[in-house]
This record gives C-alpha cells, sequence and structure tokens, in this order.
C-alpha cells in the first residue's frame, strides 16, 4: 500500500470458514480503535451485513459493489458515520455476492481493491474490512490491500483442522502484495472451561511461524447480544469478558503494527505470548471501560479531525 | 449557506419533537454549561475566508461560517500567516443534544439546542457523514414548522457584535469617499480622519506586541499622513503645519528600528538559507543578537509611544484635522481648491520629478540616490493610493500603479539588501564575543557577499523597471490626466 503520512493500516478479518467470529472482531476492534481517537472506517465487504446491521445502517451502495471497483463515483461518498466518534462505515449492498465476476473484469483483479481504498487513506488511521469467507478472487483482492490479517480461529476444531487452516494461511499471506502481508491469528469463541480448547490453544501457540496472538476472545453470551444491542459490547458491557479481551487483543495488534509508537512492553515475538492458562484474565487494559458516550464539551461531533485535538483519548 | 435555525420557543424540545414527529424519533443526550471562545485576526482574515474558530472545553474547532468542515488542509494557523489569532468574544451558553435517529435507530444527525446567554437561542444542526440530506430535511422540516425561524448570521456574529466589535474584524483600510469637485481641505480632512482611526486602532496591539503587523499598518498610516502633510502643504495653517510635520517625522523614526528588527527576524530562517549550507547553524549566535536589540528597540518604542510628546501629538494633530473643516482660510493657499486639482498637480509634479531622479542614477550611484528615489516613490504611491484612485480613470491609475510598484519592489529589495548588509557589518562586534562567535562571523561573511550579490542584480533590474515606469507612453498619460486636471 501506498505510503502516505498517515501511515494508513488495513486490516483485514478473514477466515474461510463462516461463523468464527469475523464480524465481531472486525466491528469491536474498530469501534476500540475510533475510542483511542484513531480515525477509523470499516468496509463491510459481506454482502450478508452483519456489521452494517450492527452499526444500524442502510445495506445499500448506491451502483453497488461494480461501481465501486470501476470507481464510478468517489469511495468516500458511500461512507457513512456510524453512532461513535470517529468511526465511519462503507457499508455492505447485496450486490457483493457478485464481487468475484466484477472483479474478474479488471486487468489485474487483486490490485484492484487496493486501488479503490488509495484515495481513503489519508482520512483514516485504520482501515478494517469484514470479509467474507470464502476463497476466492475477493479474497485474494483483501489480501493485496490489507497490511495485516486479523484470522480468527475457534481452538474447539479438530485441532489438525484449525492446524491446516492456520499454516496454509501463513504461507498464503507470503505470496500477497510486496512486503508480505502480516498474518494475526487469535482464538474466538474459547471456552476457558473445557480441556479440549485449553488443548488446541496450547499446542498451536508452541508453533512459531502460526503467530497466534496471546489474548483470545471466550464465547460469551455478550458478544451473542450484539445483534440484540446493536452495538458493539465496549458500548453495552464495557467491564465484560468479551469487552475486556477484546481491548487487550486491539493492544495486542496495535503493538505489533505500531511497535515504536506505544509505550507499553515491546511487542514481541510470537514465541513470547502469555502463558494458556489464563489468557483472558491477564488482559492489561481492564481499567480502561470508556463508553461512548460523547463527552459534555463536544456537541459538535462532527467536526473536523484536523483542528480537534484528541481530548479524550485514554490511555492504553 | 445553511444557518442555524432560531429558537423563538421556550421549549424547544417539544417544539423538536413536534416538527419531526412521523419523520424521525428523538433521543435527549447529555446537556452542559459551557463557555465558548471565538478566535480571530484583529483584520478578520479568518471571517473573510469564510470560516469560524472556536475553544470549547479545551476543545478546538474550524468550521467554516454555516458550520460544515473546512477544506482540507486549511488551517487558522495559515489562514492567519503572521497575524495573532485573538479572542474576539466569549459567551457562555447551556447547551442540549438531542439525537434524530431514522426509522433503523440510527442517528442521522444531533441537534444541539444551544442558549447562549443573552443571544438568540439556536437550534445547530450536526450532520452525521452521508446523512447530509437528512439534515437539510431536518432543517425543513424545523422551519416549515414555525417554531424556528431561519437566522441571518452565525452565533460568532451575535457574540462579537453584542460585545461591540464587528464580525469582520479591524480593517486598516483607506476606504473614503471623495469627489473631484470636493474642497481640497474637507478631502483632505476625510482622509487624515480615517488615517487618525487606523493609528489609533493599531497603536494597542502595537504597544503589546500582539503581531509585528499592528506596528508595519500604524506605521503606513503615519508615513501616509505625511504624504498628505507635504504634497497637499497649502491647505493647513503655515503656522503649525511645518512643527507637526516634524513631530511626525519623529513618531515615524522611533518606531524605525523595531520594524526594521521586526522584518529582520521575520526574515532570519529565509536569510539563513541564503549562506552556504554548511554554515546556516553557525548563524544561531546571530539570531541571539538580533534578538536582544530587538527587545531594547522595542522597550525605547514602548516608551516613546507612551511619552507627553507622542500624547501632544496625537492631540494636537486631532485638533488641526477638526480645524480643516471649519471656516477661515487665513494662509491655507490651496484650501478651497477643488482636490482633484491639487493632488492632479502633485501627482504630475511627483512623477516628474521621480524621472528625473531615475535618469541620474547610473550603476555606479551612491545607494543613497536609490533610496532617495525610491522615498518620493512611496510619496507618490500614496498620493495615487488616497487621492486618484477614488477621484480618476482606473485605466489610467492601475497601470501607473502597476508600473511604480515594479519600479518599487526593485528599489525595495536593493535597500533592504543594503540595511540588511549595514546591520551585519554593525551587529559583527557583539556577535563575535558571543559563544560560537568566530563561526557566526564567518558565516555572516558568507551572508554579507550573498546579501551584497543580490542588491547588485536589484540595481541590475533597475533600468529595465524604470524605462517602463517612465516611458514615453507613461509620461503622456500622466500629462494628459494628471497635469490637465491640475490646470
Amino acid at each position: 500500500m501506498a505510503k502516505t503520512k498517515r501511515d494508513t493500516k488495513v486490516l483485514a478479518t478473514y477466515n474461510i470458514k463462516g461463523g468464527v467470529g469475523k464480524t465481531s472482531a472486525a466491528v469491536n476492534l474498530a469501534y476500540l480503535a475510533a475510542r483511542d481517537g484513531h480515525s477509523t472506517l470499516l468496509w463491510d465487504l459481506d454482502p450478508q451485513a452483519a456489521s452494517t446491521y450492527l452499526f444500524r445502517v442502510r445495506p445499500k451502495v448506491k451502483g453497488g459493489g461494480r461501481g465501486l471497483l470501476r470507481k464510478r463515483s468517489r469511495t468516500a461518498d458511500h461512507i457513512k458515520a456510524t453512532d461513535h466518534e470517529l468511526l465511519d462505515l462503507l457499508p455492505a449492498d447485496f450486490s457483493y455476492r457478485h464481487l468475484d465476476l466484477a472483479l474478474d473484469q479488471f486487468k489485474k483483479p487483486a490490485a484492484r481493491l487496493r486501488k479503490v481504498l488509495e484515495p481513503l487513506l489519508k482520512d483514516y488511521d485504520y482501515i478494517f474490512l469484514d470479509c467474507p469467507p470464502s476463497i476466492s478472487l475477493v479474497s485474494e483482492s483483501i489480501f493485496e490491500a490489507a497490511d495485516a490479517l486479523l484470522v480468527p480461529v475457534i481452538p474447539a476444531t479438530l485441532s489438525s483442522r484449525a492446524y491446516e487452516q492456520l499454516d496454509e494461511l501463513s504461507r498464503r499471506g507470503r505470496v500477497g502484495k510486496i512486503g508480505g502481508t502480516q498474518i494475526f491469528s487469535f482464538f474466538s469463541m474459547a471456552e476457558v472451561l473445557r480441556p479440549l480448547h485449553l488443548q488446541v490453544m496450547e499446542r498451536l501457540r508452541g508453533i512459531e511461524h502460526l503467530k497466534v496472538l496471546g489474548a483470545a476472545i471466550p464465547v460469551a453470551d455478550e458478544v451473542e447480544m450484539m445483534g440484540e444491542e446493536r452495538n458493539p459490547v465496549g458500548v453495552f458491557a464495557p467491564t465484560s469478558a468479551a469487552a475486556v479481551s477484546y481491548e487487550a487483543l486491539w493492544a495486542e495488534i496495535e503493538g505489533r503494527l505500531r511497535p515504536d509508537s506505544l509505550p507499553k512492553p515491546a511487542a514481541s515475538p510470537p514465541v513470547e505470548t502469555p502463558a494458556v492458562e489464563s489468557p483472558v484474565v491477564e488482559s492489561p487494559v481492564v481499567e480502561s471501560p470508556v463508553a461512548e458516550a460523547p463527552p459534555v464539551e463536544t456537541p459538535p461531533v462532527e467536526t473536523p479531525p484536523v483542528e480537534t485535538p484528541q481530548a479524550q483519548t485514554p490511555t492504553v | 449557506m445553511t444557518t442555524d435555525p432560531l429558537i423563538s420557543s421556550d421549549r424547544p424540545l417539544e417544539e423538536v419533537q413536534a416538527a419531526l414527529h412521523g419523520w424521525f424519533t428523538i433521543t435527549v443526550g447529555a446537556s452542559a454549561e459551557v463557555e465558548r471562545t471565538f478566535y480571530d485576526t484583529f483584520d478578520g482574515l479568518l471571517y473573510h475566508a469564510g470560516l469560524t474558530l472556536s475553544i470549547q472545553g479545551g476543545v478546538r474547532t474550524l468550521t467554516t461560517r454555516d458550520g460544515s468542515q473546512p477544506e482540507s488542509g486549511v488551517t487558522a494557523e495559515r489562514v492567519a500567516g503572521v497575524r495573532a489569532l485573538l479572542p474576539i468574544a466569549k459567551v457562555r451558553l447551556a447547551t442540549q443534544i438531542l439525537n434524530v435517529l431514522d426509522e433503523r435507530d440510527k442517528t442521522v444527525c444531533r441537534i444541539v439546542l444551544e442558549a447562549p446567554v443573552g443571544l438568540r437561542e439556536r437550534a445547530r444542526l450536526v450532520a452525521l457523514r452521508g446523512y447530509e440530506r437528512e439534515r437539510d430535511r431536518i432543517n425543513e422540516l424545523l422551519v416549515e414548522g414555525r417554531s424556528f425561524g431561519t437566522s441571518d448570521a452565525p452565533l460568532v456574529d451575535d457574540a462579537v457584535l453584542a460585545a461591540g466589535g464587528n464580525p469582520a474584524g479591524t480593517s486598516s483600510k483607506l476606504d473614503v469617499s471623495i469627489d473631484s469637485s470636493d474642497r481640497a481641505d474637507t478631502a483632505a480632512a476625510s482622509v487624515l480622519s480615517r488615517l487618525i482611526e487606523i493609528m489609533d486602532a493599531n497603536l494597542p496591539g502595537t504597544l503589546a506586541d500582539t503581531d509585528t503587523e499592528f506596528l508595519h499598518d500604524y506605521r503606513v498610516a503615519i508615513r501616509r499622513t505625511r504624504a498628505v502633510m507635504r504634497e497637499l502643504h497649502g491647505v493647513f495653517p503655515a503656522t503649525q503645519i511645518d512643527r507637526l510635520r516634524g513631530e511626525f517625522k519623529w513618531l515615524q523614526e522611533v518606531t524605525g528600528p523595531t520594524r526594521d528588527l521586526d522584518v529582520y527576524l521575520l526574515e532570519f530562517e529565509r536569510l539563513r538559507q541564503v549562506a552556504p549550507p554548511g554554515m546556516r547553524p553557525d548563524l544561531d549566535p546571530l539570531l541571539a543578537v538580533l534578538r536582544s536589540w530587538h527587545a531594547t528597540a522595542r522597550e525605547q518604542m514602548e516608551s516613546d509611544l507612551a511619552s507627553e510628546r507622542a500624547l501632544a501629538l496625537r492631540a494636537d494633530w486631532g485638533r488641526l484635522v477638526t480645524l480643516l473643516t471649519g471656516p477661515g482660510e487665513d494662509g491655507r493657499a490651496d484650501a478651497a481648491r477643488p482636490i482633484g486639482e491639487a493632488a492632479g498637480e502633485r501627482i504630475w509634479r511627483l512623477h516628474r520629478r521621480m524621472v528625473k531622479m531615475g535618469r541620474a542614477i547610473t550603476a555606479d550611484s551612491d545607494p543613497e540616490q536609490y533610496h532617495e528615489l525610491r522615498k518620493k516613490g512611496k510619496e507618490l504611491r500614496y498620493m495615487l493610493e488616497l487621492f486618484a484612485a477614488p477621484l480618476y480613470d482606473p485605466d489610467v491609475v492601475k497601470p501607473l500603479i502597476r508600473a511604480l510598484k515594479g519600479l518599487q519592489d526593485v528599489l525595495g529589495i536593493h535597500q533592504d539588501r543594503d540595511v540588511q548588509a549595514a546591520m551585519l557589518k554593525r551587529l559583527g562586534e557583539q556577535v563575535a564575543v558571543q559563544p560560537g562567535g568566530t563561526a557566526a562571523l564567518m558565516a555572516m561573511g558568507a551572508l554579507l557577499e550573498r546579501i551584497q550579490t543580490e542588491a547588485k542584480t536589484a540595481r541590475s533590474q533597475f533600468a529595465a523597471s524604470f524605462a517602463e515606469f517612465a516611458s514615453d507612453a507613461q509620461r503622456e498619460l500622466v500629462d494628459e490626466t494628471f497635469k490637465r486636471a491640475a490646470q
């Protein structure tokens, strides 16, 4: 991705399988990035429009996926503000189910998504791509566009399957864009009381090249309640185990992406991830359950970011 | 321009709900008592750029005057340039946020009910990105609902007006309307009264060192005043004018060193770039000496400007200018002459004089000769701006000003470099005793060489720009326009 002054990071939540917590991760991590004062965009690329639904936005993009890829109109014109400060959404559209076909019409289909994102880089610190589960031109295009893939893995899956998936991905990552897309896997829907889960987690974390992160997202009612609440868990249950785990996960991801810019323990190589026993409890950010309520003094919520110092940035 | 609907009801929340009923639902958000301070430069540069800067609760916000996001890359500092951003009004207000939700319960707009103490209450609509159409619709519904009026100006204007200020800032432009047939003394009085206003307006900022433009504008007004005193000598009572001319000369002199050093400091980084790259850091001791000189000069100037002598000048001058419009023409030879005629003659004579002076200048002439020509040029420039621009055909005046400006620019560079070179030489002794002084002296030597080269280049450009100013066609036009008017 072209370097800009902003040094925007593009992160894609991806897994071949569905129902592993991709959307939950995308929504919650994007929310946390914005809450920390980073200008953030989430692009819901999944025609099922789950993230779009969670942010209460109409799943409709004028001109559809084809229009976006062809850059018939400015990508920025389709962006909607969410109810959360600094967090914007590029909504899903039903036509995204044909995105493969649309991509196929370009000379270099894999590079297309990156081209569409390019004009947005100056406006955002983080761009999250919530990807549909598949292996296709769309996923190839996403690998090209992303600086990092965030891969949720359920430790309940037969351990060999989980291993294969990760192994396959870590190799695939290397064939991504020049410079290589980083791959961060993390355990999702983990049941820390089930021996099987613990065993799988322990084993996979021990394999260095899989780069499994230390923080794990537990299976939790709060995550399921997101559909009802239509909000990130940090908003309606900021002290829940799920919310705290997302905080820990985000802190870890950010530390890896920007090792120099954060005043926290240096990002360690994957081997040094925390002990297996209690990944959830050990999360470093328990003390900042900040809800999204905008500070009282800031009614112009949509005021230009250029002139508005991030007054309420909590320290992580 | 979309403006904030004005609230006329004392139950705005209910009114909003009623107006939007059936279209949107409202949830009540945070309320607060806040203090908001608006900022602009003295001359209203943000206002003229269509921007509003405010600080509230430590959060600084720049918007366009209609409350939208400014174009990317626009900052208040960039617009203000060398001018300081000053607090222009402060309001205390009670705010109440209302979230406007669509049928999916998505917030599409925030309405901020603002009740500033003593000012008109408003409903400020803050659109969320991608929901601008909804914002416009909400605006329509509110205004249609009749409980809300449309406003002609943003809150900042209300606040500035209530504080007795002008939302557009304080201009140091002349903007005096005079007519060719006006008596010369009346016309001169109009212009001079305006110049007194400008001096008065800029004096406090000059004394407080708010930014460098105050002193600059103050001195331009002095110079313009002196040009009128000199060129329209005959409209003043002969008994007083010579003494006051001397006093204004004094006023200009005591403000000169500070301005010269202001310019030096403002230009220092550019000047540093003129030195060879390796030597640039060596110039730091020079900067230190310049700063200390500047402080001394400023202290002296401040005491002069606050002195009895300065106060007496201001009072005497004000009285004399008032006297100009009074009866009695004893010793005021040109008082009743039409201004078009009186000014025309002076312009024609000044031009002729400059042509003569310029022709006498050669490449080897003394820098003083260039300087004298430039001073004359300033006088002509002021006469043209003060009197020719409002009274004569712009097709004649504009090209003449342009040609004069071209010439003055060349002379100005020559003069500035000459002054800078002279100052560098004077600074040498003091810089030498600073830590790092020897290296600084060497760098200054290199700098001096470059500066003198630039002065030489300006000299070589003189002939061409003077030729344009003094061309036959130009002289004929000046004769035709101004000499004829004088006869």
